[in-house]
């Protein structure tokens, strides 16, 4: 029920304590105000004259100040730290997020992390503002309210003393019931907020169907059910909330009635006992406060856990082993029976891949759709680590992985897809080149036939575009991604993804001849299923689930009739 | 008020259904009001008990319905909780079903049949979203606002009753946490609420681009111009959510200084007002003590009230959605079989464009026809299909299905047009669910069928759960090539004399795309076929070829034909095939 996690926090203890001196003054005041108040109202009740409750007023004034002032002043002395905690851990995430790289982003969704990031760590300074406090105040004010009862009268402070058992096991109710909501509700919740985006996103599928007018009621019965069912078990949750405040509530009746009796016998005198039944309400308050706010809490609880789990997430390690390269016709590139297997799968995607790269080449990546083509690249480009150690060697170097910043700034990696960042078209272009001069961006957009189009528009190469600005085509995006190559000549690795496999032929073919002059003085890597693009290259890998089954020179493969001329007769179109 | 008259003035999302569910809404007040008036009972009636107690009296008959009344109140404060919770949220919850119907109808006016883009999901999880936001607006806002109000006018003419004065004192000094404040974080928490929102948009914005763009960041090695680009609008956040803070505990202190001044008026009253007698004076325990659970509600109704910026977003984002509805034209149907598709002088823009996406395009296509299309992104060739199937009202010209103007033909449209696309949608369902809303009518066996005729047959009853394997969120159970087989088996059991594909296999192979498309035209031969595809693999399948440019048809002809006389078309097929 109490996160454990929260005093692990580096610099909490010293809170805790500071916070532990201020709830304790405020627990002194809120006896001492229920202390005034009960004086004043006994002087009034022996019909003693107005003068005689002036000065308890002023002490009761004073505490309740005192005591909401604590409140202000226990949020000032927390924030402070919380903000810093929540902050580091927001810096935290996006450093670690940077390290992890796109397979981390592939694995749980590009929506999860902005969330997390966002509204995560947002939660989680509520979490930890709410819950710090309230533990404390939890844990302080009844006992100093007890104490001073049992000193009034020990036989209610008893009776206060052994109700808070049941209370407490009714909280432990309370926390299981909420568990088990949590748990069941936020998955039924999932589920039913997944089925109706679900439903929403499959629109112009049910309207091909010519259903999707029916398909209201459907919408309607589902969260029906849904509301059915989570009645049931908020019914849960709620009766515990309900014995635990049926227990509070009737134990200040309790405490009254019997005061009255006691009062009767004269066993007691009114000040003690309208002193104990002012403070038997705030001696319940901080657990009420607590179980109050307790589904409150679980949202930031259960962020805080998304947040430590991709915080304690293993990364690649080791980026510096590579010494400093440039690669040149020298250079030399060797994979020796790489393995790949992606976590949380038993066959692996990638089977003893042996490749033996020197200089310049352009070497077309081949095989049919799930034989591992991406998957290499992505080892290559080191977004993927292999799964055994120094496998891999670049001049001679072993490497445990591809992941080496060295490495990283002699290649530029262009996807099917090229991501177009929300920012200028020339700052999209001089993404990799710092400080680069417009000369030089307008001369690399020319060469990757850009000229035309931008032209055309309004601000030329000032344009904005990506996201929620000018939506660019996806033949532009490659030529983007191209003069981002012709503009960097330092970069002299090229990793291509299928790079025109979704553009029309039309744009395709223009495109075709943008890119060729760029894999001049390249080590290119090409994976794709375009055929046409084999005849551009010098080298060809075949892949097959996995493994690499064939490589050599195009002309001699064909030659050969093994996977290659196979593959190619597999794919190739009739004559018309 | 302006604000909240206006946000209101075309709602059909929050009234209406306050009117609807009127009933359960009264005792959900009512009960909430009860709550509160039960705690403060019970304080009130144990002060009054003890003071009673305190003097004595002769029999215990005298404070006998104390007694009784402090056990009942003790009982009743948390049962009406209880009560009061269930009905609230039952009641919530009931409206959410309403809500998410009609913004299903909402969204179902406008949605296309043709569709390219998966991005409209983000618009439709923050629609899901406001839903729930009108939910909390209910639970957090509205009934303890009104709850709230109902306490303050029964305290206020509770102690106006006994003397006017001090009740005109509580109608002030209460009037200042109930009303003067709730308004005022109103108005200051929407200014910060507007910005705080746009600080986080850009945040939002920022950090998805981040995200999205990762491996060039990563490759480029600017770690620290990665980081940077996020710390001054994290600080923005933090400098505001600061002050947002500092603003709610300043205000609660507030608050608590004007349940001060109630406390000191009430016990200065009484103290004047009850010390005439010593019976009397057992009623200055009674409500001193009732003062602190009376006033508890109110300490929150403040900040309720400044949630309310979000909520009104949310509310005049879903109202908006009901602008803008379609001219509704006569519905009619074919009495005879599909003989022609004749498209005339067909010309369209958009509302907010400044050119013509189609223009002037006009073709016939006799039933077994099967035409091809082809151009670049952006030439009009979705609009164009959109117009066909009726999603859009042309400029200009007209789609006529037997001499019947397709719009008059919506409500029959799906006998008329099976559609094959880019991302068919398979539902979060069983496999033979998902096939056999192709016909809802279909029998298990026919469903079965289909399967079997695209070719999945092997695979599906190779699956531990056969048909009813579920297909997963979008379908990721399967694979691409596979989802569109499912989606075409789905189609036969349609069995729509026309079909239409819109470029179905983009992402495939071209190993699996050869495949899909023999199985496509091999099932699909005696239906008229209109292909959008974006290269030309399986060409060879259709009797005519167009390519279009700029909303017009430019090059057309049979594909053996343009292969002899075009050599653009040539040099195209050519380079599609590998031989260059």
């Amino acid at each position: 029920m109490i996160d454990k996690r929260l005093f692990d926090l580096p610099g909490m203890k010293k809170y805790v304590v500071i916070l532990g001196i201020l709830v304790f003054i405020q627990a002194i005041a809120i006896i001492a105000q229920a202390r005034a108040l009960s004086i004043a109202i006994v002087n009034l009740w022996n019909l003693q004259s107005i003068n005689t409750i002036i000065g308890p007023i002023i002490v009761f004034t004073v505490a309740f100040l005192a005591r909401h002032l604590l409140t202000v002043a226990e949020n000032h002395v927390l924030f402070p730290f919380v903000e810093k905690t929540s902050g580091d851990m927001r810096e935290d995430l996006m450093a670690k997020i940077f390290r992890l790289g796109p397979a981390e982003i592939d694995k749980r969704g590009t929506g999860n992390i902005v969330t997390m990031a966002l509204e995560g760590i947002d939660q989680v300074q509520t979490y930890l503002m709410l819950v710090v406090i309230k533990i404390l105040d939890m844990s302080i004010t009844p006992w100093l309210i007890l104490l001073y009862v049992l000193f009034l009268r020990w036989e209610q402070a008893i009776f206060l003393f052994a109700i808070f058992p049941v209370i407490i096991l009714f909280m432990i109710i309370l926390g299981l019931a909420a568990q088990s909501k949590a748990d069941r509700q936020y998955e039924g919740y999932q589920w039913l907020s997944n089925h109706f985006v679900d439903t929403l996103r499959g629109l112009p599928t049910l309207k091909q169907l010519g259903l999707s007018k029916r398909y209201a009621d459907n919408v309607y019965e589902v969260s029906e059910s849904y509301r059915k069912e989570t009645m049931s078990t908020l019914r849960i949750a709620l009766t515990s909330t309900f014995a635990l405040d049926f227990f509070t509530t009737l134990s200040i009746a309790v405490v009254a009635v019997f005061l009255g009796f006691d009062l009767m016998d004269g066993k007691v005198m009114l000040l003690p006992a309208l002193t104990i039944l002012v403070l038997a309400p705030e001696y319940f308050l901080p657990i009420r406060n607590f179980a109050n706010d307790y589904h409150a809490t679980l949202n930031g609880k259960n962020a805080m856990s998304a947040v430590m789990d991709v915080l304690h997430e293993p990364e690649m390690s080791q980026r510096e082993v590579l010494p400093d390269l440039k690669w040149n016709d020298d250079s030399t590139l060797k994979l020796n029976q790489v393995s790949l297997t992606y976590p949380g799968s038993k066959e692996p995607t990638l089977k003893d891949i042996s490749i033996d790269v020197k200089g310049m080449h352009k070497i077309g990546i081949i095989g049919a759709s799930g034989s591992g083509k991406s998957t290499l690249i992505n080892l290559i480009g080191g977004f993927l680590s292999p799964d055994g150690q120094n496998q891999i060697s670049i001049n001679g170097q072993p490497l445990p992985h591809l992941n080496q910043a060295n490495w990283q700034k002699n290649f530029l990696y262009i996807p099917q897809n090229p991501y177009l960042f929300h920012a200028t078209l020339a700052a999209n272009i001089s993404f990799y080149v710092a400080g680069a001069s417009e000369a030089a961006i307008t001369s690399a957009a020319d060469k990757a036939g850009l000229s035309d189009w931008i032209k055309t528009l309004p601000n030329g190469l000032n344009t904005m575009i990506g996201e929620g600005a000018r939506t660019v085509s996806g033949g532009q995006a490659q030529r983007i991604a191209l003069a981002r190559a012709f503009l960097d000549p330092n970069r002299k690795v090229l990793l291509f993804d299928e790079p025109t496999a979704h553009l029309d032929i039309e744009t395709e073919a223009g495109l075709k001849q943008d890119i060729l002059p760029v894999f001049n003085n390249h080590l290119v890597f090409f994976a794709t299923h375009r055929l046409h693009w084999i005849g551009e290259m010098d080298y060809v890998l075949v892949m097959d689930h996995g493994r690499l089954v064939e490589q050599g020179i195009p002309d001699q493969l064909a030659q050969r009739n093994g996977d290659y001329v196979k593959l190619r007769s597999e794919m190739e179109a009739a004559d018309l | 008020m302006k604000n909240l008259k206006k946000t209101f003035e075309n709602d059909t999302w929050v009234m209406p259904y306050l009117r609807k569910y009127k009933g359960l809404l009264v005792l959900v007040l009512f009960l909430g009001f009860m709550t509160f008036f039960s705690g403060g009972a019970l304080m009130f009636n144990s002060g009054y008990l003890i003071s009673e107690a305190a003097r004595q009296p002769a029999s215990i008959i005298y404070i006998y319905v104390p007694v009784v009344l402090a056990r009942a109140f003790g009982i009743a404060r948390p049962v009406f909780r209880y009560v009061e919770r269930l009905t609230s949220h039952n009641w919530v919850l009931r409206i959410v079903s309403d809500f998410r119907k009609k913004l299903y109808q909402t969204v179902e006016q406008k949605a296309s049949a043709i569709q390219r883009s998966h991005q409209t999901g983000d618009i439709l999880s923050i629609l899901a979203d406001d839903i729930d936001h009108i939910e909390n607006l209910y639970l957090r806002t509205v009934f303890p606002m009104v709850i709230g109000w109902l306490l303050y006018i029964f305290m206020v003419i509770g102690v106006g009753s006994l003397n006017w004065g001090v009740g005109l004192l509580m109608l002030l000094l209460l009037g200042i946490i109930t009303i003067v404040m709730p308004l005022a974080s109103v108005a200051t928490n929407g200014v910060r609420e507007f910005k705080q929102h746009q600080i986080q948009h850009t945040f939002y914005t920022n950090l998805t681009d981040e995200v999205l763009g990762l491996g060039d960041w990563l490759i480029s090695g600017r770690y620290n111009d990665f980081i940077n680009l996020q710390k001054k609008p994290i600080k923005s956040i933090a400098a505001l959510r600061k002050r947002d803070h500092y603003f709610q505990w300043w205000r609660s202190f507030l608050v608590q200084i004007v349940i001060l001044l109630t406390t000191l008026v009430l016990l200065v009253w009484s103290a004047n007002q009850f010390t005439s007698s010593k019976s009397l004076a057992n009623w200055v325990a009674a409500f001193a003590l009732a003062i602190f659970p009376a006033v508890s509600p109110f300490v929150n109704m403040s900040q309720g009230a400044s949630e309310w910026p979000v909520y009104k977003r949310s509310i005049e984002r879903v109202n908006a959605l009901d602008d803008g509805g379609v001219q509704p034209v006569e519905q009619t149907s074919l009495a005879e079989p599909f003989n022609q598709l004749s498209i005339n002088n067909l010309t369209f823009k958009y509302a907010d464009g400044n050119r013509n996406v189609v223009k002037n395009i006009s073709m016939t296509i006799h039933p077994g026809e099967k035409v091809a299309l082809l151009g670049p992104s952006g030439t009009g060739k979705s609009t164009f299909l959109k117009l066909v199937v009726g999603d859009l009202t042309p400029s200009d010209g007209q789609v006529l299905i037997n001499q019947q103007n397709i719009l008059s033909l919506q409500d029959v449209r799906s006998s008329l047009f099976g559609i094959l696309d880019q991302q068919p949608y398979l539902f979060d369902t069983t496999v033979m669910n998902n096939v056999r809303l192709g016909n809802v009518n279909a029998s298990d066996q026919q469903v079965k069928d289909a399967i079997a005729a695209v070719g999945l047959k092997d695979l599906i009853e190779s699956l531990p759960d056969k048909y009813d394997t579920q297909v997963q969120e979008a379908g990721k159970r399967f694979s691409g090539g596979e989802r569109q087989r499912l989606s075409l088996a789905r189609i036969l059991l349609q069995d729509a004399p026309i079909i239409i594909l819109d470029e179905p296999t983009v992402s495939l192979d071209p190993i699996t795309e050869k495949k899909l498309l023999d199985k496509v035209f091999e099932l699909l031969h005696d239906k008229t076929i209109i292909w959008v595809t974006h290269h030309l693999a399986g060409i060879a399948h259709v009797d005519q070829v167009r390519f279009m440019e700029n909303g017009q048809f430019d090059m057309q002809g049979t594909p053996q034909e343009l292969y002899k006389t075009q050599p653009r078309f040539r040099q195209l097929y050519d380079l599609d095939r590998g031989r260059v």
